[in-house]
């Protein structure tokens, strides 16, 4: 298939490639003074895979939207097989096995398997006749979710789990469900959460009640979502006794970062010591201490943008969200001048999970988001991400290319 | 149902405002970090790389008075513990082997010692060099062990100088919170006795301040180089009083007795030209961690090596201080300088009791400077009985017993002089005799004296009744150029008129030149010497010897004291070891230079 390369999104592009050289120059710096030369190379590693990222890029952007919408159960259902085969043979590494080692290339196909998701949701709300408050539209678009989510939280990947529903919530919502049912839907989750403290649940109960009384969204409905409420808000304790040690810390310690200085907590308070250091114009590039003494853990990849704030200040971490936004402003717009439905889900898939990412990501590194694991798309090291970010851009590109098909 | 169907502009507007309030949020969240909370989180940063490490101030050398080294300073490897580094697997049980501490006692050093957990704490001071060699080469073997240089104190060994070095020790967490000095740290070198607490603050300096940059491990990188060092001041060197040649005859003198003390002062000005307590002990073994067994050996000793006997030992003082008796009679004119009394017929009948003279024999009739010749014992009594308790307490009392002389060494013992206030105290009102005033008047009975009182209680004989402050400090010299000096004081007058301290005066010549002295074989052709000689008796065991020798007579320049313990009469043990102190001294005078090169020789 040959394109008219001139027509291409060339703004939104060179956006993206701004953010993965700025991620380059950041990972650099974050490893500059590491001790190890395998530490201190990653940048170069990460240019490299930035290069496969650009070719897999491209081969995306030609490859004709009508075979990927034709082969979207397909690469759903080899997602799902390659996510059971990562639980029977992958490599664990620090108690997850979340990958496939192949010589120094590791591969997760949870990274796939998001990106396949998006797919396959994309063309099941492209082609159902259902109503989008149908039962039926609902639960299977739920089922096609879960599956994956299921291994993955097996695997376990709290984060990247909470990706697979932001890609479900988006596409209910871009395909016609009210922000009312949507937010009754998640109701019970809120639940699960408020009903830590008696008090907090019986407040949040009231106003549940209102909420129902107010927008009138069907009797029986109204009754599902009460029972599901009460379900939910009675499992937490036996929810919280499920959880791995290390998540428990990692919700007390999001609650308080203080209760563990030097553990759990500490990442949260380096991190924001580390941006709020670098107040507005930074300390500049190789000269942010909490990053060049090893204050700052994990900086080269969850940590990335502690680096930017540490030692671009205020204006370069502005730059960087405003390089998102951009790419955020850019997918939406196309998305809605796109005359197929389908790649116009495709759009909301790919943008809902960087979205999500960007904020989940930056929010933790500015204390009021949990430590999830999840990389900020572009900036942070690792190839499969930034694979997979270039991928979804990728999508996006072509949508907008082919947005007079239909 | 249909209301609730958001059409696809909404839609898009809704998306549109949904990554714009999450754009808002996180600008919000940057802008809270980087502008509002900017300055307490850039000083966080700052605190979390840098680290205030002390600098260690050379302490003070301590000197003679022609300025050879009596305390010095020499390097030594320190093991110290990064806390916040050791495995607790493998750093422990290793160290243990190699130092031979067991893990317990390193436990225990390091939170003694613990400033906070990124500074080495020391563990063992002193080590060899083969052991840091270990240490260096399998250093992984040993992860948070750092060994550091340190000085550590060297006392000139062989001159029994610790009655008044002392020594330094670790400085605990529970002393420091217990003595509120704020300007010492855990595991500080601290004096712990004589002139090394008594100058700690002067010998110690002041410490300095660096500032240095840490990893997040807590690893030392360098230099923090936005800060200025405060440079440490060096500690301030004390020249002492104390002669190193004296001081080693006395050490070698008492060297095949038991126990004793001796003490050299001049009578002119106070100045304490040598003292010593035998036995003694090595004060290089304080500065390093005490393995627990030789700590119990030293303390449980039953010759009580840490025992400061010139400053704290205890002892009934014998006939010497007949010399107050004899004064004080004279001073009430109970006698004169002619006047004999009841001759001796070897006792004293007093009520139905016979107090005896030393010599069964008897010494016949006897005037006051005879009577001290020979130490008679009958002619004493009959004065002790007139003066009466209180009398006796009152002379002893102006006398310099009872109560500290006031060294400039801490921990002086006060003795004890009975008054008939004490024995209403102990005994009851009215319910003990008349009696016991024979004892004091010959030394015995409830009377305490410190070598130290005595000596001098005679350098004031020797020097017109005027007794000079007793000091060990010359003067302190610090790094500045600062020089304190220690000028000699009148700390009080004997309360004999010249007329009384000639008759005593004679009384110490006798003793030594004439016919029946006690002492009379330390008479020489060289120099002229006197003394009195005492013979303690001593509840526990043999009696205890005492001698106090005063040359040249004419003109008194030097007072020795010397007790030996459980040695038997004066005349027979402390006097020739006083002879010798004396002779060494006398000889440094008259042939100064071959002296102190046989000195210099001793010395290496």
């Amino acid at each position: 298939m040959t394109l008219n390369y001139r027509e291409l999104d060339w703004e939104l592009i060179g956006s993206v490639l701004m953010l993965s050289l700025i991620g380059i120059l950041l990972i650099m710096s974050a490893q500059y003074y590491a001790d190890s030369a395998f530490e201190r190379t990653y940048f170069e590693r990460q240019l490299l895979w930035l290069t496969i990222a650009v070719f897999v890029f491209a081969g995306v952007i030609h490859l004709p939207l009508r075979l990927l919408d034709f082969s979207a159960y397909l690469l759903y259902g080899l997602s799902i097989v390659l996510l059971v085969l990562v639980l029977l043979v992958g490599t664990p590494r620090m108690g997850a096995s979340r990958w496939f080692s192949f010589g120094p290339i590791n591969f997760a196909p949870s990274d796939f398997a998001k990106l396949a998701l998006v797919l396959a949701l994309s063309r099941f709300f492209a082609y159902t006749k259902l109503p989008p408050v149908s039962k039926r539209r609902l639960a299977f678009s739920a089922m096609l979710t879960i599956i994956p989510v299921a291994l993955i939280i097996k695997q376990p990947d709290m984060g990247t789990a909470l990706v697979f529903f932001i890609i479900l919530f988006g596409l209910w919502f871009w395909g016609g469900l009210s922000p009312v049912y949507l937010a009754l839907i998640l109701s019970p989750l809120v639940s699960l959460v408020a009903a830590s403290h008696w008090l907090a649940w019986a407040v949040y109960f009231a106003v549940l009640l209102v909420f129902l009384f107010l927008f009138r969204p069907g009797f029986l409905f109204g009754v599902v979502m009460v029972v599901a409420n009460l379900a939910f808000g009675m499992i937490t304790p036996f929810v919280w006794n499920r959880l791995a040690d290390y998540q428990k810390l990692r919700i007390l310690t999001f609650l308080d970062p203080g209760r563990d200085p030097r553990g759990a907590g500490y990442q949260i308070i380096q991190s924001k010591i580390a941006i709020g250091s670098g107040g507005i114009w930074g300390k500049g590039l190789l000269h942010g201490s909490q990053t060049r003494l090893d204050f700052l853990p994990e900086r080269h990849t969850d940590f990335v943008f502690s680096v930017l704030g540490e030692e671009f200040g205020l204006w370069g971490s502005l730059l960087v969200l405003l390089l998102f936004a951009f790419i955020f402003y850019r997918a939406v717009r196309i998305a809605a001048r796109c005359r197929s439905r389908f790649a116009s889900n495709l759009i909301i898939g790919a943008a809902a999970i960087l979205l999500f990412q960007f904020f989940v990501n930056i929010g933790m590194t500015l204390g009021f988001m949990p430590v999830t694991g999840l990389a900020l798309p572009f900036v942070s090291y690792g190839g499969t991400s930034l694979v997979l970010s270039w991928s979804l851009i990728g999508l996006i590109v072509s949508a907008h290319y082919h947005w007079q098909e239909y | 149902m249909r209301r609730f169907n958001v059409p696809l502009e909404h839609r898009e507007k809704i998306n549109l405002i949904v990554v714009f309030i999450v754009l808002l949020i996180l600008i919000g969240g940057l802008a809270k970090l980087q502008i509002i909370e900017h300055a307490g989180l850039a000083r966080q940063s700052e605190n979390n790389r840098i680290r205030v490490a002390p600098i260690i101030p050379r302490r003070g050398v301590v000197v003679d008075r022609e300025g050879r080294l009596i305390i010095d300073n020499r390097p030594s490897y320190t093991v110290s513990v990064v806390p916040a580094e050791i495995s607790p697997d493998t750093t422990l049980p290793n160290l243990s082997h190699l130092l031979e501490l067991d893990t317990l006692q390193i436990k225990e050093q390091i939170h003694k010692n613990m400033v906070n957990r990124y500074l080495p704490a020391p563990v063992k001071r002193d080590v060899s060099f083969e052991t840091v060699a270990v240490l260096e080469e399998q250093s992984t073997r040993y992860p948070g062990v750092a060994t550091q240089v340190e000085q550590v104190r060297q006392y000139q060994k062989g001159i029994g100088a610790e009655s008044f070095t002392g020594y330094v020790g670790e400085l605990s967490r529970a002393d420091l919170l217990k003595e509120g000095r704020d300007d010492y740290r855990p595991g500080s070198m601290v004096g712990k006795e004589g002139l090394e607490k008594q100058y700690d603050r002067q010998l110690r300096g002041q410490e300095g301040t660096a500032y240095k940059e840490v990893s997040a491990a807590g690893r030392y990188l360098g230099d923090y180089e936005g800060k200025e060092p405060v440079p440490a001041v060096e500690g301030a060197d004390l020249v002492l009083t104390i002669d190193i040649d004296l001081q080693r005859i006395c050490a070698q003198v008492l060297d095949t007795f038991c126990c004793g003390a001796v003490l050299a002062l001049d009578p002119r000005n106070g100045e304490v030209l040598a003292m010593t307590s035998y036995p003694g002990y090595n004060a290089n073994i304080f500065s390093s961690v005490m393995p627990e067994s030789l700590w119990q050996a030293i303390s449980s000793d039953s010759t009580h090596p840490l025992l400061n006997r010139p400053l704290n030992g205890l002892y009934p003082p014998g006939s010497i201080v007949k010399f107050v008796t004899i004064g004080a009679a004279l001073q009430q004119g109970i006698i004169n300088e002619n006047k004999t009394l009841r001759p001796c017929t070897g006792g004293f009948k007093y009520g139905n009791r016979v107090f005896r003279c030393w010599n069964p024999q008897g010494h016949g009739s006897l005037t006051a400077a005879h009577a001290l010749e020979q130490s008679c014992d009958v002619f004493t009594y009959q004065l002790g009985l007139e003066l009466g308790v209180d009398g006796l307490s009152w002379y002893f009392s102006r006398c310099g017993f009872g109560r500290p002389t006031g060294i400039d060494l801490s921990g002086e013992s006060p003795g004890l002089v009975p008054s008939s206030a004490y024995y209403n105290k102990n005994y009851g009102e009215g319910q003990w005799t008349p009696a016991l005033a024979l004892n004091i008047s010959i030394g015995q009975g409830e009377l305490l004296v410190t070598p130290l009182q005595l000596a001098q209680f005679f350098c004031g004989l020797a020097n017109d009744g005027i007794v000079y402050q007793p000091h060990i400090i010359k003067l302190i010299s610090y790094t500045s150029g600062k020089v304190d000096t220690v000028s000699s004081r009148v700390s009080f007058t004997l309360p004999f008129s010249p007329s009384t301290l000639k008759v005593l005066w004679e009384g110490m010549r006798l003793v030594v030149e004439g016919k029946h002295g006690t002492a009379r074989f330390l008479k020489n052709e060289r120099y002229s010497l006197g003394g009195k000689t005492g013979t303690a008796e001593n509840p526990h065991g043999e009696n205890h010897s005492w001698f106090v020798g005063v040359a040249p007579l004419e003109a008194p320049e030097i007072v020795v004291c010397a007790i030996v313990e459980n040695a038997g009469h004066g005349s027979d043990v402390a006097a020739p070891v006083v002879g010798k102190i004396i002779a060494r001294y006398m000889e440094k005078k008259s042939k100064p230079a071959e002296v102190a090169l046989r000195s210099a020789k001793e010395l290496q």
